[in-house]
Parts: structure tokens; C-alpha cells; sequence
């Protein structure tokens, strides 16, 4: 242990050294270094003066798949220079957004399991929930599919998970609690199997890792349209099933509720920059936007955009 | 606050209930670091005093990059190991990646650094007084190298332990590597890690306390050895 | 052990500390080393001793250049004892054990040169946590127990107490005449090397 806090010392000891250098060179010159710091000060008030005309920022929590889609980054930047409201993205699962909406860490969620939506806006802590944009999963797995599932069941979800638990085939499923894991087990379950086994490995990661565990074990798996696609040219995998209802995904967007919160959290909470973004999102100019990303890259949308209009 | 306690309580549960998947996390996770660990102090310790004690041209740039490498992040060493092992990558045809074995190499590869490190600076620093004295008392180079490592048994003891805490507690290489598959690759850092993205609290405290204790355990043990010595 | 140093030269760096023309340590003596700090004593016997080789010159034991054979013959003890972190017993065991001496002789030896020194008590404590005294009287002990051709000693009693000091001494003489065997001793102490050596060689700095 001493050993190596003797060595950290050192190296901080070397840094020390290094940092320490610099200005007594540049020191030399007192009388130019006293000027310069005028224009500094000046420098820091212009910014700060922007700054306040900024309408500060809001956190979104959202999921890992609308992150590894690459949506948010093509439409952020246009709501950010339209509002100056700076947006920080944190991408977790479902469960987890839904727990930052409750903690009160989160101003606003975009999130997609519909059922447990309803429920976080009925316990009060969302204000309302209004559905955005759609996208759908895909089974994909081997390109030569041993299965020969594409053949037999290119439209049927449920035919082909029974058959992939029948054979016993990997699987891997993203066990992480996120909304497309609940999606998978809502499949799962409509399909009435319960699966468990050798076979079914819960991999306990995001969306792009699954993939990538799939396409090494050569195994089948329940993904979204969107990451498949961003992915697709790393990977050796083929879309297997597609077109199915059961496979739909709908996403809503929640802002938290303040009022749901002591006086100390609340004051945290930016309600209006949430309420402007929903706004945003919702209005037919950034749908239009929404239905556009992807077409140009991979030839489809990877989300269709289906807010109702009040 | 409610759900803190909720969550120790849960952990309570599951550490006293003996719940299997949470045994079987801390086992591989045991296994995993061990494996690695002993694997890199065989290689390292002798690599180590021999460099130590030896003159050689660029001794001082060895060192500089030496203990650079100590502190390597995890997740390069994950990425790299990543890279080699995948389908695509030259080691790909030995199905490695996402299995217990790739990340034994990983851990490897990640302390291999640390434990050479630690060993050459204690062997650079007291090993040439034991060997002096080993020359002086008519000893050849084995009887000198055997010499110096049980001289410096109980630093190179910290220094594995060192090195094993290390390793246990990193996260991002196993991660990587690992893909922390249920029943498979899951060990404790990295189900705490997606425990916390899922908003799950029990388990995460659960193996968190285990891992404190661990940390603690093997701390105190050290400690405990080299007071009475 | 005869010694015969020709045209010695060490540099440190480009700073030459030794220069010896022509030196002659005899057979069965006990011979002291003099001078000022930095006069070179330790290097000398570093370089007698083959710890440092880095040198210009000859130094011939018996006539030869050192090999395997002399090196095993010979030894120093250094003015800060170093003790191995094991028991007395087996730090003195040790030049033994390396030299492929038999079991039962070593602990005959071992005895026998433990109570020569006093230290028959100390048998089974660990090497590292005795005082200056007792670790210096080991490390005689250490260097004595396989009877050396050649004892190189490098102000062994310095900082030590004078009660053990002179157990040392005592030793030191009683190990030169009953074996014949040459010793070369480094001190800074008039009466000491008066008490002790043949021969003196006064190093000039």
C-alpha cells in the first residue's frame, strides 16, 4: 500500500512540477500579464450575459435505444438553437428513467412501456403522457438462419419464438428491465412460454451490446428497428421477422410534475423548459423531422411519428 | 429515503437466505479475479525482481512507461481484449469473447502491469541489499532470486493483494469482455453497474456489501500479517 | 588468502576515487584499512569482495583473477547489518545451506559458532527485530560459521556497544589463529586496529 501512495505522490509530485513550471515562465512579464487580465474579465461578463438569456437546461431521462438510434442527435441541436434551452440526455432503461422521474432527478422522460407510463402518471408524478412516435422490433439472428424461420414464419412473432424455445436455440434477451425487455417478455408471454434454460441467456445490457453478444454467439434476439439498422453493416445478422402487430413500440413523453415534490426539489425542477420541449416534439414541424431521420441513411424511417393533435 | 432501507433490508435477505443467484455472482466474480491474479503474479514476480536487479540500457524510460501501464483503464484493456477475441478479430476462432475465460484474460492483462510494477519497484529499491548480501554469503543467481522472494514475501503479499483488489473491483474490462450474461458472466461490479441503470436497489446493495467486505477482509488480513511480523 | 592488487583504477563517473599502484595483502594477517572518509576504504573492499567489478586493473586472490571457486571462499560483513526476515538460527544456516553442507553439521556448526558469540539466546528470534549489537554479532556469525579463506570486514563496529564490541574482537582474533585465515578489516578506530591488526594500510584521499 505505501508503495503505492509513494508512487501516486510522485506522480502528483511530477505534475506538481510540470503545472508549476508554466507560469513562473510566463511571469516574467508581469506588467503584460496585468493587462491581460482586464480583457479576461471583460470576456467572462459578454458570456455571462448570454448565459442568462439562455433558457437554462433540462434533463432528459429517455432510453438506450433512442440514444443509440442517433434521433436524439439529429433533432436536439435545432430544439436547442430554436429555445436556447440546453437538453442533457441520460439514457437508461425504462425502469430506471421511470425511478429518476420519481427521485425527481429528471424534468422530463421519454420513455417506451406504456403500461407502467400510465401508472407513474396516475401515482401523480407525471403531469400528462402523450404519445410521440412509434417504432417496431425485429427478430433478427444468423444470416443463413438455421431455423428457417424467415421462411416459415416471416410475419408471425409468436410461431417463431415457439419454435426458437422448441430447438432450444440461443437466445439473448436484454434482461435489463428497459422497455424493449418488457416488450420481449410481453412477446414471450403472448406466445404463452416461459423462457428459461441453457438456452435463454439475460445479458443485462443495453440494446447495442446485445447485438453485438448475438452476433458473436450467432444467436437470435428481439431488437429495435432503429439500433439494428445504426448497427447493421458491423454485424453479421439479418432481420428475421418483422411486420408484426405485437412487435409495435409506441413512445410517450411525461414532463415530471413539480408539485409532486417538497419545496427543495421542486425549486430543481425546470418546468417550463420541459413543457416547452414537449411542445416542441409534439408540433407538426419536429414530427415531419422525426419521420424523416433515417430515410436518408438506410433508406427507411426508423420512426413514424403519430402525435394527436388537442 | 424509504427505499434505501428497503433496499438494505432486501440485501439483508438475500445474503442471509443464501439466494443462489447472488452466491453464484459473488463465486464467479471470487474465481474470475483469483485466477487472474495468480496467473499474473506467476509471471510477474520473477519477471519483476530479475528487472529490478538488473542494469540495463533505458532502464529509467522502462520505468516511466512501467508504471504508466499500472494505472492502464480498465476499459482499454477491455476494448483490446474485446477486439482480439471478437468473431472478426484474429483469436476469433477459439469462441472466446462473452465467456468466464475471456474475462480471466482481461483481469490478466489488466494487473499484469500492476503486479510487474509493484514487484520491480520493491526489487529496484531492497532487492539489491539482499542480493549483496546473498553474493556476499556465496549464494548464485536461483539461490539469490529465491532469496530475495522470500525476504520480500510479505510486500509482494500486499502487492498481490494489492493487485487482486484491483481486479475485483474493476468493472469496465469485465464488462466489456464479459457482456454480463446471467448465470454466465455476471459478476458483482458489473451487476451492481446494471442493477443501478435499472433502478433496482436490493441486489445492487446486496453484493455491494459483499464487495466492501471483501475489500475490508483482505485489507485487514494484510494488516493483521504484517503487524505481528 | 593472499591478495595482490595491480594498477588498480575506479572511476565514478568521470571522477577516478581509487587508484592503486601496486598492493600486497599477506596470507593469515589481519590487515587494517585507514583513512578519510572518501578515501576510498569501502570501494576497495567492495572490489576485493567481487560486489563491484566495474574497475581497471587486477586484483589476483592467490595468484588467480576471482572465479566461482574464491568467491565461495570469502566474505563481508558490512557496517549496517542486514538480517534476513527469518529465525537467528537461520540466518547463520544460510552460507551453509548454500554451500551443500549437510544437515546435521550445519547445526553442529551453527551451535558451535552461536555460542562462540554469545548468542546462543537469540536462536530463535526473527533476524529483523534485533538491536544493533545482537545484529552485528550475527552477521559475524554468518560470515565465520563456513570458516572463510578470506574475511572482509567494513567497519563492523561502529555504533555498536562496546560489551559486544568486544565479544567481536575477541572472535575476530580467536577466528584468525585457529584457522589461519586472512582478514581485511575497514575502521575508523586507532585503538581498535591497534588492538587487532598486523598489518595497517594508511589510504590517502
Amino acid at each position: 500500500m505505501k508503495r503505492i501512495l509513494a508512487l501516486t505522490l510522485s506522480i502528483l509530485l511530477i505534475f506538481t512540477v510540470l503545472v508549476g513550471c508554466t507560469p513562473k515562465d510566463e511571469g516574467q512579464d508581469v506588467g503584460e500579464v496585468e493587462e491581460n487580465v482586464d480583457s479576461v474579465e471583460e470576456n467572462d461578463v459578454v458570456e455571462n450575459g448570454v448565459e442568462e438569456e439562455t433558457g437554462g437546461r433540462i434533463i432528459l431521462a429517455t432510453t438506450t435505444s433512442t440514444q443509440d438510434s442517433g434521433l436524439l442527435d439529429y433533432i436536439l441541436p435545432i430544439f436547442e438553437e430554436e429555445t436556447g434551452i440546453e437538453v442533457d440526455v441520460i439514457a437508461v432503461g425504462t425502469g430506471k428513467a421511470l425511478q429518476m422521474g420519481r427521485d425527481g432527478d429528471a424534468d422530463i422522460l421519454l420513455v417506451h412501456a406504456k403500461e407502467s407510463e400510465e401508472e407513474f402518471v396516475a401515482e401523480g408524478y407525471g403531469k400528462v403522457r402523450k404519445d410521440v412516435m412509434y417504432n417496431d422490433f425485429i427478430l433478427v439472428g444468423p444470416k443463413e438462419d438455421p431455423l428457417n424461420l424467415k421462411e416459415n414464419s416471416p410475419n408471425d412473432i409468436l410461431e417463431g419464438l415457439k419454435t426458437i424455445a422448441k430447438n432450444e436455440y440461443t437466445f439473448i434477451s436484454r434482461g435489463d428491465d428497459s422497455g424493449t425487455h418488457k416488450k420481449e417478455l410481453s412477446i414471450w408471454k403472448e406466445a404463452q412460454i416461459e423462457p428459461a434454460g441453457e438456452w435463454y441467456l439475460e445479458a443485462g445490457s443495453g440494446m447495442g451490446d446485445v447485438l453485438k453478444i448475438t452476433d458473436e454467439k450467432q444467436a437470435y434476439t428481439i431488437s429495435d428497428r432503429a439500433t439494428y439498422l445504426s448497427m447493421r453493416d458491423t454485424l453479421d445478422l439479418d432481420i428475421i421477422i418483422e411486420g408484426d402487430e405485437n412487435l409495435f413500440n409506441q413512445y410517450g413523453i411525461i414532463p415530471v410534475n413539480p408539485e409532486k415534490f417538497d419545496d427543495e426539489v421542486k425549486e430543481r425542477i425546470n418546468e417550463e423548459g420541459a413543457e416547452r420541449f414537449m411542445d416542441w416534439l409534439l408540433s407538426p414541424d419536429t414530427q415531419l423531422l422525426i419521420g424523416e431521420y433515417g430515410v436518408e441513411e438506410y433508406g427507411m424511417p426508423l420512426f413514424v411519428p403519430n402525435a394527436k393533435l388537442d | 429515503m424509504d427505499y434505501i432501507q428497503e433496499g438494505f433490508k432486501e440485501a439483508l435477505k438475500l445474503l442471509i437466505g443464501f439466494d443462489k443467484e447472488v452466491y453464484g455472482i459473488i463465486s464467479l466474480s471470487l474465481i474470475v479475479s483469483t485466477t487472474a491474479t495468480i496467473i499474473a503474479s506467476f509471471l510477474c514476480i520473477p519477471l519483476g525482481i530479475h528487472l529490478g536487479l538488473k542494469e540495463f540500457k533505458g532502464k529509467r524510460a522502462f520505468s516511466r512507461i512501467l508504471y504508466t501501464f499500472m494505472s492502464i483503464p480498465s476499459v482499454i484493456v477491455g476494448l483490446v481484449v474485446a477486439i482480439l477475441l471478437s468473431r472478426r478479430g484474429p483469436f476469433g476462432k477459439f469462441d472466446l469473447l462473452y465467456t468466464p475465460k475471456a474475462m480471466i484474460i482481461a483481469q490478466t492483462l489488466l494487473v499484469t502491469p500492476l503486479i510487474l510494477g509493484l514487484t520491480y519497484s520493491l526489487s529496484k529499491n531492497r532487492g539489491k541489499e539482499i542480493e549483496r548480501i546473498g553474493q556476499t554469503l556465496g549464494g548464485n543467481k536461483l539461490d539469490i532470486i529465491i532469496l530475495i522472494i522470500k525476504e520480500l514475501k510479505l510486500d509482494l503479499m500486499v502487492n498481490i493483494v494489492t493487485a487482486f483488489s484491483r481486479a475485483i473491483s474493476e468493472v469496465g474490462a469485465v464488462m466489456i469482455v464479459g457482456g454480463n450474461i446471467r448465470n454466465r458472466t455476471r459478476v458483482i461490479t458489473t451487476t451492481i453497474s446494471m442493477m443501478n441503470s435499472m433502478g433496482d436497489y436490493p441486489m445492487a446493495i446486496a453484493l455491494g456489501i459483499v464487495l466492501l467486505i471483501i475489500s475490508f477482509g483482505i485489507n485487514s488480513l494484510i494488516y493483521s500479517y504484517s503487524g505481528d511480523d | 588468502m593472499e591478495i595482490s592488487i595491480h594498477n588498480l583504477k575506479k572511476y565514478y563517473g568521470e571522477k577516478l576515487v581509487l587508484d592503486i599502484e601496486e598492493l600486497k595483502i599477506k596470507r593469515g594477517r589481519i590487515t587494517g584499512l585507514i583513512g578519510p572518509n572518501g578515501s576510498g576504504k569501502s570501494t576497495l573492499l567492495n572490489i576485493i569482495s567481487g560486489l563491484d567489478r566495474e574497475f581497471l586493473g587486477t586484483v589476483k586472490y592467490d595468484g588467480k583473477l576471482l572465479d566461482k571457486d574464491i568467491y565461495k571462499k570469502m566474505t563481508l560483513v558490512f557496517q549496517k547489518p542486514y538480517l534476513f526476515r527469518r529465525k537467528v538460527y537461520e540466518n547463520i544456516e544460510y552460507p551453509l545451506k548454500v554451500r551443500g553442507v549437510n544437515r546435521d553439521e550445519r547445526r553442529e556448526r551453527v551451535k558451535n559458532i552461536m555460542e562462540r558469540l554469545e548468542i546462543e539466546g537469540l536462536k530463535d528470534k526473527k533476524g529483523h527485530l534485533l538491536s544493533g549489537g545482537e545484529s552485528q554479532k550475527v552477521s559475524l556469525a554468518r560470515a565465520l560459521v563456513f570458516n572463510p579463506e578470506l574475511l572482509l570486514l567494513d567497519e563492523p563496529t561502529s555504533n555498536i556497544d562496546p560489551e559486544s564490541v568486544k565479544v567481536m574482537e575477541r572472535e575476530i582474533l580467536r577466528f584468525n589463529e585457529e584457522t589461519n585465515g586472512t582478514v581485511i578489516i575497514v575502521t575508523h578506530n586507532m585503538e581498535q586496529s591497534e588492538r587487532l591488526c598486523h598489518d595497517i594500510i594508511h589510504l590517502e584521499r
